[in-house]
């Protein structure tokens, strides 16, 4: 099989520009070049506001773009679709549907012509999953953050997606949770092998997930500044990648690439803390503990 | 939640329905009911309860104070204690009239029984009744000898100053003609008589106020009614009343009475039939036949008729509550689809724009106008129109008597009331939340699931605040567009009151002013509970 065939998603050009009513168009992303492959998991890097989520909403389908191309299997990107979930940065749960309820308002549209008990089946299927087995009777006010976010990954990979688009799903999350969520959603994949675009600004969490890491330079006039190839090997275990010779390697070239990024000043403090917590990494002595008393997580792949 | 003993579960069950009610001020009884911190409950209560009725209290209180003391066309302000009699005697009406119904619906035994209680009711209540005016006479005689006694000095005072000032005029008189005459002799400068002159007028006009003093002591005296005086023509006439009520009942008991009526008409016929028989001329036998059908006819007729109900208080609201709830619906038939359209569409919204600006602030009073020309075209004669043959045909609506002009009055309101529901529709759609939408998107849900999956129920918290607004306008509208048109209700109870112009009529209005505001009042805490009912932020969607 040549590398050709295993192109899923192609982005070539792509530019993505706001009008501006007193000037020149704002150009957020211009030239942006990618190729992601039939089960990759790409995660996309960058400063906040740098047009990550501009890229992520384009191959969504629910932003238009401006030029260049953009084809997934094949296909330039008219609009949204099933083909394409998407897990965004707030749970997006619909307040006055059960968790069930909410799982089933997708699968109806991916399997039409299912009966009812088969369609249920599924739902309960993936909320097992992602463990919230005894929650599916519950409102999404009755959940916390996490909770709801798991409904979230649950109601998009019920869809049978061949893709999964991940808004910076755990931006909202304490640590703990983010790391218990972060190990849900890499068991799913290990296990389906759907074409995974991550958004994150977790260099940690950037390096763990992905098999690549697109690191973006400061919009506007965003792209694609360099990419890192992650070889660690699957199914991860949280303590192994950590303890691995050359994660501190990668982090390293992630934190001096975003360093060189950044101009603000207000950025530049984030910078000054991240490289504090350097020698000694506070999440990291977290993530040895919760790998340490929950050694499941990492076995159960 | 599964570990709660049953009485905690029926304390917070409890407290969960008075939450959604509307009525959180019980919340402390129910707590110190069951024990709980009753320092802290005791405390609330005397807060948020105890303080608000004695506020309402000494509101009361300055009413009762003041009412009195402000003369008006139509008698004193009526007191709080004269409002509650208002309210019974209205509710007695009411009562009067289920008796007078029942009595001309009664039929066989029961009525023959009805009239032997009515008739032992008649002679008692008669009796009480010669006691009473008796009674009455010997108290007026009473006080008109004691008025009479109080006046004659007053009187004899006026005829005597009266005497004196004539005496007085008649000595200036005399002594303005001395001077005029003198003047006409030129032994007196002119000046002089006009000077006397101009005292004269002053003169008579001080003696004219001590006179008038005097008289308006004397108007006061006599139109005073003594207390026992008024109490005893209250109890009297009461009583009177109850007889003539007892009387009329024996009426529809007896000669007005619906079988007593069918079994004449049906006696006249079969003697119209037996006439028929024995009749030889072709003439008379065609007048006998005629004659035999008519008596038919009439008694077919009488048997379906119903008692004639006067209105009283209870059926105009009853009428009212109807009217707005078809004012009601027929304005949240229009405001939420329309809403709906203009939230979901830029153009459909501005095409509405200038409509609803324009048509808001439309005084309801001109749309009742231009209503009861329209509606009026449609039923130009409303008796036999199916519509209404339908509607009063109906079991509880029938009651209500349906006419013109409860439609008239019903679409005013919808006119009016339909404003707040649709820009709150509206907005409600056009502001559910962009991520929602963003998950209908990559779903690929039609219009139709789109709809009814997400948009409105995101939209439903904002639809019922406008329903719930709404209301409140169409109420309010409707009192007023029943006061104009006649249409039986709250608003004819208020306006033929305020025609009629009795000595009870000022009462009757202030007790339709309640009732008009506790009705008011329920129909707004009935919507507050329906858009909890439906808002799911506060997980009240779980209930």
């Amino acid at each position: 099989m040549s590398s050709n065939d295993r192109r899923y998603v192609e982005i070539a050009n792509l530019t993505k520009a706001y009008p501006n009513p007193f000037g020149r168009d704002i150009e957020v992303v211009k030239d942006f070049n990618m190729i992601l492959h039939k089960g990759e998991i790409v995660s996309v890097i960058g400063h906040s506001g740098c047009g990550k989520s501009t890229v992520l909403t384009m191959v969504a389908g629910l932003n238009p773009i401006s030029s260049g191309s953009l084809a997934v299997e094949g296909r330039e990107v008219s609009g949204p679709g099933p083909d394409r979930a998407v897990v965004f940065q707030s749970p997006c749960l619909l307040p006055w549907m059960t968790t069930l309820e909410n799982v089933m308002l997708g699968v109806k549209q991916v399997y039409p012509h299912g009966s009812k008990k088969e369609r249920k089946q599924i739902c309960e299927y993936y909320l097992n999953l992602v463990g919230l087995g005894d929650s599916m009777k519950k409102y999404p006010g009755e959940m916390s953050g996490g909770m709801q976010q798991r409904v979230g990954v649950a109601r998009a990979i019920a869809l049978k997606p061949q893709m999964l688009l991940l808004d910076e799903p755990f931006g909202r999350l304490d640590s703990l949770t983010r790391m218990d969520l972060q190990d849900v959603i890499l068991d799913i994949l290990d296990r389906e092998k759907i074409t995974t675009m991550v958004i994150t600004h977790d260099v940690d969490e950037a390096i763990y997930m992905a098999d690549r890491i697109c690191m973006m330079t400061n919009g506007p006039e965003a792209s694609v500044g360099q990419i890192l190839e992650v070889p660690f090997s699957r199914p991860r275990v949280r303590s192994d990648v950590l303890d691995h010779p050359n994660y501190y390697d990668f982090r390293f070239a992630l934190i001096s690439f975003l360093e060189k990024q950044e101009h603000s000043k207000e950025a530049h403090d984030q910078m000054i803390e991240e490289k504090l917590r350097q020698p000694e990494p506070p999440a990291l002595v977290e993530a040895k503990v919760v790998a340490d008393s929950l050694p499941a997580s990492g076995a159960s792949f | 939640m599964s570990d709660q003993t049953p009485i905690e579960k029926i304390k917070y069950g409890l407290l969960k329905t008075i939450d959604v009610s509307g009525f959180k001020v019980f919340d402390p009884v129910v707590r110190l009911f069951f024990g709980e911190e009753p320092r802290k409950q005791l405390g609330d209560i005397s807060r948020y309860m105890i303080a608000p009725i004695i506020f309402v209290c000494c509101c009361m209180l300055f009413w009762n104070f003041i009412a009195p003391r402000h003369k008006t066309k139509s008698g004193e302000v009526p007191t709080p204690k004269q409002v509650w009699n208002a309210l019974v005697t209205n509710d007695t009406l009411d009562e009067r009239e289920n008796e007078k119904e029942s009595d001309f619906q009664l039929s066989d035994e029961q009525r023959e029984d009805t009239i032997a209680t009515v008739t032992a009711l008649v002679a008692e209540r008669e009796k009480k009744s010669e006691e009473l005016k008796a009674e009455l006479a010997e108290i007026e005689a009473q006080c008109k000898k004691e008025q009479g006694e109080a006046l004659e000095p007053l009187n004899q005072a006026l005829a005597q100053l009266k005497a004196e000032n004539k005496k007085l005029r008649e000595s200036r008189a005399a002594e303005s003609a001395k001077i005029s005459k003198a003047i006409a002799a030129k032994e007196a400068d002119p000046e002089k008589l006009l000077e006397y002159l101009r005292n004269d007028s002053e003169m008579t006009l001080a003696e004219k106020d001590s006179e008038k003093e005097l008289k308006d002591k004397i108007k006061k005296i006599r139109d005073e009614e003594p207390k026992r005086l008024k109490a005893a023509q209250l109890a009297s006439s009461q009583v009177a009343n109850e007889v003539q009520h007892l009387k009329k009942r024996l009426d529809y008991l007896s000669t007005g009475n619906r079988s007593q009526k069918v079994a004449q008409a049906e006696e006249s016929a079969t003697k119209a039939l037996g006439s028929l028989s024995s009749a030889d001329s072709p003439a008379a036998i065609l007048a006998a036949a005629k004659s035999v059908v008519k008596s038919e006819q009439r008694a077919s007729k009488i048997s379906e008729q119903e008692y004639p109900r006067a209105a009283t208080i209870w059926f105009q609201v009853w009428r009212s509550l109807f009217t707005v709830f078809v004012g009601f619906v027929l304005a949240a038939a229009i405001a939420i689809p329309v809403g709906i359209m203009c939230g979901l569409n830029r153009i459909a919204m501005a095409c509405l724009t200038p409509i609803i600006s324009v048509f808001k602030p439309v005084s309801p009073v001109v749309w009742l106008l231009i209503f009861q020309i329209i509606v009026g075209a449609f039923f130009p004669n409303p008796d036999t129109h199916p519509l209404f043959v339908f509607l009063n045909g109906l079991p509880w609506i029938g009651a209500l008597n349906v006419n013109p002009a409860l439609i008239f009055s019903a679409c005013t309101v919808a006119m009016c009331a339909v404003w707040p529901a649709l820009v709150n529709t509206a907005l409600g759609v056009s502001s559910v939340e962009k991520d929602h939408l963003n998950v209908a998107k990559v779903l690929r849900l039609g219009l139709w699931s789109r709809l009814t999956k997400i948009i409105i129920p995101s939209s439903l918290p904002l639809v019922f605040a406008g329903l719930r607004i709404s209301l409140g306008v169409g109420w309010m509208v409707l009192i007023a567009a029943e006061a104009l048109s006649s249409s039986d209700g709250l608003g004819k109870f208020v306006w033929d009151e305020y025609q009629n112009g009795s000595s009870h009529s000022f009462a009757n209005i202030l007790l339709a002013c309640f009732v008009i505001g506790i009705i008011g009042f329920f129909l707004d805490r009935f919507m507050i509970v329906l858009q909890r009912s439906v808002s799911f932020d506060d997980g009240a969607a779980t209930v």
